[in-house]
């Protein structure tokens, strides 16, 4: 036996150079900047990780297990700056994650939705908890005031620089106040979430356009770094004859005057073309403008629509209807009004080179389709006019959200700003002042139940077709109450807890096998090192003389705690795994 | 050892059936296997209706016992359900957690009822008239109970009314204009088809909605959007079929509506097919996709599978039958409403 082996396991993390010791750690715990740490966070808690804000799922929704919901809207808020926004209205990359919905597991749990719940149930006397820095008596500019800019302000600010965010439009929120509609997302909490960041001191100028009413040198010259947020904001054309007539809109110009509470004219039969959020907003406001029969049309089929299952569902049961392997070809008028579109059909074919599957149109396989009006939902790209995307080599001038990656989602431009923010911080002070750790504890117990594991997925409650078509700014989504969101949040294995086998403890009894549900818990004969330094899948073996260790794989496993409960030899411990940040 | 090749048909309906029956007359040697989430053999679908009054026996709604599987050296499996597909290692996932490799794959799974988005608070609810299963879970509740009511108003809805009628029980019929989706009824065929049902001794509503379905004491009370209300014992819906297409979804093959396959009825993916009602097939004729029902397309399209997954090039001549009747109307068998060619 190797010197090394004689302590326990405990005794080995304080060994380690790569953990930092703090005074918690008489109560074992250790902070870890090991790669293996943050490569095993990454492989065993899938939800997390496919969060570009790397929010702490199993930690909220644990919280909201125990009702403790102020603190499970805290753990949000330490990742995104609007947790019930968020709520409402995240892509959800972290439901496609969630190793509840892989297959024989059932279906992934409602993440989202109990992301809403914190929002919704905490209570009224909660106060939000922000980690403050002192003033630096450095000035930052954020242009934008959309989620990548507000998560760049907000996270300046915290850290004690002066910013000021310089908004063009009459109200703050970018995509979120203009292309998001109500319905789905109602303006006083989002104001709320707002007026949240802004309570921090940092100063809002809205009206004040970039290019028009201040340039980019002016605020170059009068701060000490700039932030360029200013989003995605010019839409793709259908590039057809017969978009410049009348009645046919782009999809985000539709939107913002349904959301400034415009009535733009849709008649009875409307036309959306387009695959994502966006188009399924505009055919759903349609419906609430007195639309009779909206219909959206894709390019390729609708496994390809970049929307999750609840918006296809939600907008069938409004009754609109989607046709696929179609695209438009040309827009016909009559009196310079729309009275039709012509759609040529597509078939997928392979493509060596990403996307992979891609649509060719079908020659001769045009045909017509008349409508009152037509929206063009096709997406957005920065505009160009108003900044230049080539900000290389201006010196504090820094860039986040989607004027960085394109149009992408809202989570994903709250991290970009977040990040941007830690950047602008660097440069400003000189050195790195927060860093993302791996917080290590010893758990007790599992903190499930088996019977957890065959809990149906709960539904969203949502209002009925009467009621969101009385007044358009109805929430269709009307949240989980308490006994909902307790009993959603039983269905998360936990991943965050870590399972591990003491293999000079085991004795080789394979009780745990027995009760293992999963085919989790695994005779192993090396342990193979990824070149990023992180572990790789185990080398299974059913050779005795081969066997170096039993080992539970904790990105097959559960978490239904019964190899805990049957070990004779209580050689099974687990660990709470969680990525935070620490002052350097 | 000589290699065999295993093929794998997902589906005991019209198409898988006829597609296993010619592999085996074509390749003698090959190991050919059904599975089927039911758990009957292979049985003649437009007669559940039939049977369910009675007019028939089990024994006549059998079109293949399991003798004759194990005569044509054909592997059944019932009451297994496919919960994925990795076209890489061609292997199948049976929701019981056992693998099945293949060969050659044939997904022949057909659909099963429509509910309306609207009505999936009511799925507890409402019954169907889809399958062997769904028939013996209410055939018998079916005699002893009196008033029905019936949503939606497809073919089986239809010939469901006719068999309600010949029972003397009381039966209130609300058409839904989209039990067609996408093609909705336009008011002159709603009042055709109207016109030709009077002959029946049933309630009838047009133009309306159900607002509420209420249980109490095992009955249930139908609330309608214009406020008329109806006490029923038991309430059916009709509104079409969607293609049982979920275990292949996320697998690589091209999905749309149902499985996207060419007029030889090949899939995107090499060596895997789809046939009957749960594909969507292109046809260069009309240049588009379209899906096919009824048992009669479901046949030649499985044969046609067969012969193909065997390695010859039958192009699907006919996108089958291209208009039913409905109560003297006629309606249109492929998903998109614009297509003219009635040649």
């Amino acid at each position: 036996m190797k010197k090394n082996d004689l302590y326990s396991k405990e005794e080995k993390l304080f060994q380690d150079k790569n953990k930092i010791y703090s005074a918690q750690s008489v109560k074992q715990i250790v902070y870890s900047t090991d790669v293996r740490d943050f490569g095993q966070v990454a492989k065993s808690i899938p939800c997390q990780d496919a969060c570009p804000a790397k929010t702490n799922i199993p930690g909220y929704i644990r919280a909201v297990f125990e009702k403790r919901y102020g603190r499970a809207y805290e753990l949000n808020r330490s990742a995104n700056i609007l947790p019930g926004v968020l709520g409402r209205i995240c892509s959800r990359p972290c439901e496609s994650g969630c190793r509840h919905g892989e297959p024989d597991n059932g279906l992934s749990v409602g993440i989202c939705h109990l992301k809403r719940s914190c929002a919704d149930l905490k209570p009224g006397s909660h106060r939000i908890i922000e980690g403050l820095y002192a003033p630096t008596e450095k000035k930052v500019a954020v242009i934008g005031s959309g989620p990548a800019g507000l998560a760049a302000a907000h996270d300046l600010s915290i850290l004690g620089h002066k910013v000021v965010i310089f908004e063009g439009l009459e109200k703050p929120g970018g995509m979120l106040m203009y292309g998001i509609p109500e319905f789905r997302l109602p303006r006083d909490l989002l104001m709320l979430e707002i007026k949240n960041i802004l309570r921090l001191g940092i100063q809002l100028k809205t009206n004040k356009a970039i290019g028009v009413d201040i340039s980019l040198d002016q605020l170059k010259n009068e701060y000490d770094a700039v932030v360029v947020a200013t989003g995605c904001v010019s839409p793709r054309k259908f590039d057809v004859t017969g978009e410049d007539l009348e009645n046919v809109y782009n999809g985000l110009d539709f939107m913002k005057a349904v959301n400034e509470g415009q009535k733009p004219f849709v008649g009875d039969k409307v036309i959306v073309v387009g695959a994502g959020f966006t188009a399924v907003d505009c055919a759903r406001s349609a419906i609430r403008l007195g639309a009779l029969d909206v219909r959206i049309n894709i390019r390729k089929t609708i496994e390809y629509m970049r929307i999750d299952e609840t918006e296809k569902y939600e907008a069938q049961f409004e009754g609109i209807k989607t046709y696929s392997l179609i695209q438009p070809s040309k827009i016909i008028g009559n009196n310079n009004k729309v009275t039709a579109v012509e759609f040529q059909r597509t078939r997928m074919e392979k493509t060596d080179t990403p996307p992979y599957r891609v649509s060719i149109p079908i020659e001769n396989s045009q045909f017509l389709v008349p409508t009152d009006s037509v929206i063009a939902a096709l997406g957005q790209t920065p505009d160009e006019a108003v900044v230049s995307k080539d900000l290389d080599g201006l010196d504090g001038v820094f860039a986040a959200g989607d004027f960085v990656t394109g149009s992408s989602d809202v989570i994903s431009a709250i991290a970009g700003g977040r990040k941007s923010a830690q950047a602008i911080d660097e440069y400003l002070i000189g050195e790195k002042r927060k860093q993302t750790v791996v917080r290590l504890e010893k758990h007790e117990t599992s903190d499930r139940q088996r019977s957890y594991d065959f809990i149906g997925k709960l539904e969203m409650n949502t209002i009925d077709m009467e009621k969101r078509l009385s007044r358009a700014t109805n929430e269709v989504e009307t949240g989980y109450n308490d006994d909902q969101a307790h009993e959603e949040a039983k269905r998360c294995y936990l991943c965050n807890l870590e399972y591990e086998i003491d293999p000079l403890t085991c004795i080789y009894c394979s009780a745990c096998i027995d009760v293992a549900p999963k085919d989790c818990i695994k005779m192993i004969e090396s342990v193979p090192v990824n070149p990023d330094g992180t572990y790789g899948i185990y080398e299974e073996t059913d050779d005795w003389n081969k066997v170096i260790s039993i080992a539970i794989d904790n990105a097959k496993c559960i978490r239904c705690g019964q190899c805990l409960a049957v070990c004779p030899m209580d050689c099974i411990s687990v660990t709470k795994k969680e990525l935070i940040e620490i002052d350097t | 050892m000589p290699f065999n090749d295993h093929y794998v048909i997902i589906g005991n309906g019209p198409a898988g059936n006829h597609a296993a029956i010619i592999l085996r007359e074509k390749d003698k040697e090959a190991k050919i296997t059904i599975i089927s989430d039911e758990c009957v053999p292979y049985y003649y679908k437009p007669k559940l209706t039939d049977f369910i009054a009675d007019e028939i026996a089990k024994e006549d709604l059998m079109v293949s016992f399991l003798d004759s599987y194990k005569a044509k050296d054909i592997r059944i499996r019932l009451g297994q359900e496919v919960e994925r597909i990795d076209p890489e290692s061609k292997t199948l996932f049976l929701q019981h957690m056992e693998k099945v490799n293949y060969s050659k794959l044939i997904i022949a799974s057909g659909s099963r009822a429509r509910l309306l988005p609207p009505m999936s608070c009511y799925a507890n609810h409402l019954k169907f008239v889809t399958s062997y299963t769904d028939v013996i879970e209410v055939k018998e509740e079916i005699k002893k109970l009196k008033s029905f009511f019936i949503f939606g108003g497809d073919l089986v809805g239809f010939k469901f009314l006719r068999m309600l009628n010949s029972m003397d029980k009381t039966v209130t019929i609300l058409i839904c204009p989209n039990a067609f989706w996408p093609y909705n009824l336009t008011d002159d065929m709603l009042a055709q088809i109207t016109e030709s049902l009077s002959k029946f001794n049933a309630d009838i509503i047009v133009k309306d909605d159900i607002s509420t379905i209420d249980e109490q004491n095992g009955s249930y009370r139908v609330k309608t959007q214009k406020g008329i209300e109806k006490n029923v014992d038991m309430v059916f819906s009709f509104n079409g079929l969607n293609p049982n297409i979920e275990f292949a979804k996320g697998s690589g093959i091209d999905i749309d509506h149902g499985i996207l396959v060419n007029e030889y009825l090949k899939t995107n993916i090499d060596g895997i097919y789809a046939c009957g009602s749960c594909a969507q097939i292109y046809h260069p004729n009309i240049r588009s996709y379209t899906t096919s029902i009824g048992w009669p397309n479901a046949v030649v399209q499985g044969e046609v599978a067969a012969f193909n997954l065997l390695g010859d090039h039958k192009i699907m001549e006919s996108v089958g039958r291209k208009y039913f009747d409905l109560e003297g109307v006629k309606i249109k068998t492929t998903w998109w409403e614009d297509i003219d060619d009635e040649s």
